[in-house]
């Protein structure tokens, strides 16, 4: 049995050769700091496909022989934990500053043409749009007269498949004030609940690679991303990539929240960094110059 | 949404020549690991005049991470346009199998504002050799302001063993305030 798994962790050899794999394939680079996560990942990978070595598991995930390997694999490595109303100073941002600011860049409430779009890239299990649908149902004003566009997209189809049934637990839900709750989702069993049939069903999912221009550019036109704490795992030009193929699904004007811990000027000048009252955001330009 | 038709590799290169600047920036995204596109996103690179069209074609360019793009994007660095210069320096930082063989060539360019962007370019290159050539800058450079960015693009890997390189720096360039300052900062 290898290092993988005896649950002692990869060899260092076996740690580059799924670094690289997973690079090429997802264009997602592990620092050597993210050794430990990518070692307890590994192991499960390895021993939930019934393999007893790391390089017995790999050779099949390279040829393509056991075709659920990759996927697990991509869920395993990608971060999909969230719970609702996560970094919250971000939806008081969209909700009191951006919306506005959107709504009068296109014509006023009463004179828009077409719904305000917003993405949600990851969306992982889908607490992040859903906390978005459930912010502007209960505390925007226009609701009712705008029309609105929530998408979420990610690399991982089981966790869209999750995002698709919209049943959480307690740990999700945790942050969700009681009578919205109440409006919103219900008791499913196990104390889980199912957020209601109207919002799942207004809420559009597809998978798509971020890194992949081909595919990302089927994504116009939204006036809204949210881009959360996933572009600080990519190395440099998968980032610049991403970069580039959300400001290519952006209107010229529109508004792209990162995490807390990210920057934009690290990775792309192509976005004007503009200060709100909640924090910093990025726009892409309205005109054809910088 | 419904996937946008495939365009070919020949379409987009002349789709580069368009007028309408968004056209050109999902052109030059499109190219995205067509070879042949190398040479006419070289030939394009330094003159276009849009920052988001300019950024995708070395999006794609850093892509291919050839010694022939790292010398078409590195004669960028001596470029009068400070916005090309930088563009061009973030580009080469992010291609780590063919930079190492310019910096030699780089560490020696006469221009000390090349030099400068090499320093630049080292802090983010993710290739072993980076922090050494870093500090061979520091250690070598005749510019003071050469020497400064090194120190600056050292600085997220400075530890101990660097407070003599930094102090030497600083008794080789007595009379520069700003340097002596950035290895204060540094080594506080």
């Amino acid at each position: 049995m290898t290092s993988a798994a005896t649950g002692t962790g990869l060899a260092k050899a076996e740690f580059e050769k799924i670094r690289e794999y997973f690079y090429r394939r997802t264009g997602i680079q592990f620092a050597d700091s993210k050794r430990y996560f990518v070692d307890k990942r590994i192991e499960h990978c390895v021993r939930a496909a019934g393999f007893d070595t790391f390089a017995a598991w790999f050779g099949a995930l390279r040829t393509g022989d056991r075709p659920g390997l990759l996927p697990e694999l991509i869920s395993q490595l990608t971060v999909n934990e969230t719970y609702f109303l996560r970094e919250d100073y971000q939806f008081d941002a969209l909700l009191n500053s951006v919306l506005p600011r959107v709504l009068a860049a296109r014509g006023g409430p009463d004179r828009i043409a077409g719904p305000v779009k917003i993405l949600s890239l990851p969306c992982a299990s889908g607490e992040e749009p859903y906390s978005i649908a459930l912010r502007l149902l209960e505390e925007w004003p226009h609701i009712d007269t705008v029309d609105v566009e929530i998408h979420g997209a990610d690399i991982d189809g089981e966790v869209l498949e999750r995002a698709r049934h919209a049943s959480y637990g307690e740990r999700s839900l945790q942050r969700v004030p009681a009578p919205w709750l109440a409006r919103h989702f219900s008791p499913v069993g196990a104390g889980r609940y199912q957020i209601d049939d109207g919002i799942r069903e207004a809420l559009t999912l597809r998978q798509v690679n971020v890194c992949d221009t081909a595919a990302m550019r089927s994504f116009r036109d939204f006036d809204v991303v949210f881009c959360r704490n996933v572009l600080i795992y990519f190395d440099d030009l998968s980032s610049r990539r991403a970069a580039e193929n959300l400001y290519g699904a952006m209107r010229p004007g529109a508004y792209l929240f990162l995490g807390h811990s990210e920057s934009m000027s690290r990775i792309s000048p192509i976005f004007t960094p503009t200060r709100l009252p909640e924090g910093i955001v990025y726009q892409r330009p309205t005109g054809a110059k910088r | 949404m419904p996937e946008p038709p495939a365009v070919s590799a020949d379409d987009l290169i002349r789709q580069l020549d368009d007028a309408d600047p968004e056209a050109r920036r999902v052109a030059a995204l499109g190219l995205e690991g067509v070879a042949g596109a190398v040479e006419p996103l070289l030939d394009r690179v330094g003159a276009e005049e849009q920052p988001a069209v300019r950024d995708a074609m070395l999006t794609t360019l850093a892509g291919h991470d050839t010694d022939r793009v790292a010398a078409g994007l590195a004669v960028h660095l001596a470029s009068e346009d400070a916005g090309l210069r930088t563009a061009a320096a973030e580009a080469l930082a992010a291609m780590p199998v063919s930079v190492p063989a310019l910096v030699p060539r780089l560490l020696e360019d006469p221009d000390h504002d090349v030099r400068m962007l090499c320093a630049r370019v080292l802090a983010d290159l993710p290739h072993p050799e980076a922090l050494t050539w870093l500090a061979v800058m520091i250690k070598d450079d005749p510019h003071p302001n050469v020497v400064a960015s090194a120190i600056d693009a050292l600085l997220p890997s400075l530890g101990p063993e660097h407070a003599e390189l930094l102090q030497r720096a600083v008794r080789r360039f007595p009379d520069d305030p700003f340097l002596r300052f950035t290895v204060e900062a540094a080594l506080r």
